[in-house]
């Protein structure tokens, strides 16, 4: 019905109406276009660099590659790939990151999706009160606590004989403790807008909990899972601050502390450090294509009158 | 299949609010009742409790031989048609159907057959693999009906299912409903605010207000023999008119009058009121029992003047007033009544019903009295 009424308006406008621009969205598109421009030209400058031979960097700008494309070359990937997976080389530093990232990813949505049904579907006392302790520890800076989380996991490593500083376990424990609230509370969020009647509906149709968040509930809650594993993803990928201090002293290295490693006071390696952040972008790249199709608008339509 | 029966059926809020108040009713095995009563007067309350939603404060809920206080609702074998649908929007039509009985672990073969049953019967074969966003109100009510029946559960409980639908939609889910009824020959509990659909459908209909069970009995029943104002106000299109009565003795004779109104009550009805002793009575009458023609015997006439003549037809309807007290008629549009006129309509004794006006109960004779009359004891 609604495409029914929508359409008639339109075909009953003259042509003349139907493509006029009006001059604000020229306006509109030009200054997008600049923005676009402005955010891009770095990256494809990076782009560019990482395709010219390691000499042409002091020689000339990459710009020049408009006028002479000969010099691009794969040498530069080639060379870091030849490395193999020995710790120190790119592709070490690929999985390593990748090690780090997925499970915090695939950890942070589970329990902050998990957490969220229970605090807006659960049946128990103070609820809110935990949310609230939850929303409390948003405004919590990261920062502020490395240091102390650092000490406590030294105590936990001294009394138990295990490693969970400098590993990559601990690295995914920090992460994911951090994650927690943002992610809680992004969830919560979306999962108060689906009525109880539909859970209610699933009750009598014979559904428990476990079925109801995951037949009902957790579909509906997709767009905003999704949002938040790109959110969660591209955040721990990009972390340096964390895996500097939590991985210190390991062999395996994420892409940014690998690439960190590369910046030198005087000559820093450009070629490595170009190649390297094309490395670094490919994935969360894939990633946010990957899920993009899941934020699909009107979840809910249909649901209640 | 199965009957539910409530008793001292109790809601109290944690706000403290008495949401329904000792609720008894005795619902046979495959009748169809009709839970009615004004907006917020605990009717949702009570469908929720006797499927297993809400809480019961105090009472009990028994299905079939059954307690089922502490049962979940997926183990009271009931079905549930909600007020607002409560499709869930990420299936098919096909699968909000289907869902309990995979739930139930029903064989594939099995859920299909009464998927696509199901469908014929409420027209919806053509959207089976649409999303409920992709439906109109009346498809989707249909879709919520047809989860429901699939289940074949022992009762059917239903929260105002014709609410968000259009007239014409409403009439023939109505009838759709009814018919489901029949065939399946299961137990209905129906909640409406729409006292007409209560009269049309239920087979007993309980009118409920502020928590309280009035009245429960057949739709005549109600109609004939309210047990008190409310449920006369509220059962019958247009509503019952009231008229306060003084009463006064003349000589032998008990008079009633007032508000521009006059009653000869009848011999047995003169004895009674003399015995109550009351100094005013109310005494209702339905727009459809009054008359233009002059009163011969007992009964009531009233002197109105029109202020509004609505054509129905056959029929009109006049608003008039008498002393400052609203009073509605449908009388034969033969009678051609003007705006202004002035005129005395009257009602014979069996359409007259007479209530104490401090307790709001019928007064009237123990028992259904054969002639129709409203007799003169209190059952209060
Ligand atoms: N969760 C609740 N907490 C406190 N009070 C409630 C709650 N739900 C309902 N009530 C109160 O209980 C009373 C009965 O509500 P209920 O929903 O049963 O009414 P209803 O008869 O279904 O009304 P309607 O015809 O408007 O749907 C109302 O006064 C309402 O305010
Ligand atoms: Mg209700």
């Amino acid at each position: 019905m609604s495409v029914q009424t929508a359409s008639l308006p339109v075909a009953t406008q003259p042509q003349k109406q139907r493509f006029r621009v009006r001059p604000s969205r020229i306006v509109l598109n030009v200054v997008l276009a600049a923005v676009a421009i402005f955010w891009l030209v770095p990256s494809i400058g990076i782009a560019i660099i990482s395709l010219r031979p390691n000499s042409a960097f002091e020689q000339s700008g990459w710009w020049t590659v408009f006028t002479a494309p000969a010099q691009l070359t794969f040498h530069n990937y080639q060379q870091l790939f030849s490395a193999g997976f020995k710790p120190g080389g790119v592709l070490d530093a690929l999985t390593t990151s990748i090690a780090v990232t997925v499970p915090v990813t695939i950890l942070v949505t589970v329990i902050s999706s998990l957490t969220a049904y229970s605090l807006v579907f659960g049946r128990w006392r103070g609820r809110t009160a935990v949310f609230l302790l939850i929303v409390a520890m948003l405004v919590l800076p990261l920062q502020m606590a490395l240091i102390p989380v650092a000490s406590l996991y030294k105590i936990f490593d001294n009394s138990t004989g295990l490693h969970l500083f400098g590993s990559v376990i601990g690295t995914i424990v920090f992460h994911v403790a951090f994650g927690l609230p943002f992610g809680i509370f992004l969830m919560r969020n979306f999962y108060s807008g689906i009525p109880h009647d539909l859970l209610e509906a699933g009750r009598i149709d014979g559904a428990g909990e476990w079925t109801l968040f995951r037949k009902v509930v957790m579909p509906i809650g997709i767009p905003a899972l999704a949002s938040l594993a790109i959110f969660q993803f591209i955040w721990v990928w990009n972390d340096l601050l964390v895996a500097l201090i939590f991985l210190s002293g390991n062999p395996h290295q994420t892409l940014t502390l690998f690439l960190y490693g590369q910046v030198r006071a005087l000559s820093s390696n450009y070629w490595v450090i170009s190649t390297g952040a094309m490395i670094s972008i490919v994935i969360p790249l894939i990633v946010f294509f990957a899920f993009q199709r899941y934020f699909v608008r009107g979840v809910l339509a249909g649901a209640v009158k | 299949m199965a009957g539910v029966v409530l008793d001292d059926l109790t809601k109290r809020y944690d706000g403290g609010a008495l949401a329904v108040d000792k609720l008894n009713l005795d619902i046979k095995d495959g009748e169809f009742v009709c839970l009615v009563g004004p907006s917020g007067c605990g009717k949702t309350t009570a469908l929720r409790m006797i499927a297993g939603l809400e809480e019961i404060s105090s009472g009990q809920v028994r299905i079939g031989d059954r307690v089922v206080n502490n049962l979940p609702p997926r183990d009271r074998d009931i079905a549930m048609v909600f007020q607002s649908y409560a499709l869930y929007p990420h299936m098919s039509v096909r699968d909000n159907m289907a869902f309990g009985l995979q739930l139930r672990k029903t064989p594939k073969a099995d859920i299909d057959k009464a998927v696509v049953e199901a469908a014929r019967i409420l027209d919806l074969e053509r959207f089976l693999d649409r999303k409920p966003g992709q439906l109109s109100g009346g498809q989707r009510q249909r879709v919520a009906l047809g989860r429901a029946i699939v289940r074949e559960p022992a009762v059917f409980l239903m929260d105002e299912p014709l609410s968000n639908l259009d007239a014409k939609l409403r009439v023939q889910t109505r009838a759709e409903i009814a018919r489901m009824h029949t065939r399946l020959e299961a137990t209905m509990i129906y909640v409406t605010h729409d006292q007409v659909e209560a009269m049309t459908m239920g087979d007993r209909i309980a009118v409920i207000n502020e928590g309280v069970l009035q009245q429960a009995g057949t739709p005549k029943d109600l109609y004939e023999l309210p047990q008190n104002r409310f449920v006369a106000g509220f059962i019958g299109s247009p509503s019952m008119n009231f008229i306060d009565l003084k009463v006064s003795q003349d000589g032998g004779a008990v008079r009633l009058t007032g508000e521009g109104a006059e009653m000869r009550p009848d011999d047995t009805e003169s004895a009674l009121l003399r015995d109550l002793g009351l100094d005013t009575v109310a005494v209702g009458f339905r727009p459809e029992h009054l008359d233009v023609a002059p009163l011969s015997g007992p009964g009531l006439s009233v002197t109105v003047v029109v202020d509004v003549v609505e054509f129905l037809g056959n029929d009109e309807l006049i608003h008039g007033s008498s002393a400052g007290r609203d009073v509605v008629a449908i009388i034969n549009a033969d009678n051609t009544l003007a705006v202004g006129e002035s005129v005395t309509l009257s009602a014979p004794p069996r359409r007259l019903h007479l209530f104490n006006p401090t307790t709001g109960l019928r007064i009237t004779k123990d028992g259904p009295p054969a002639d129709g009359v409203a007799h003169l004891v209190s059952t209060g």
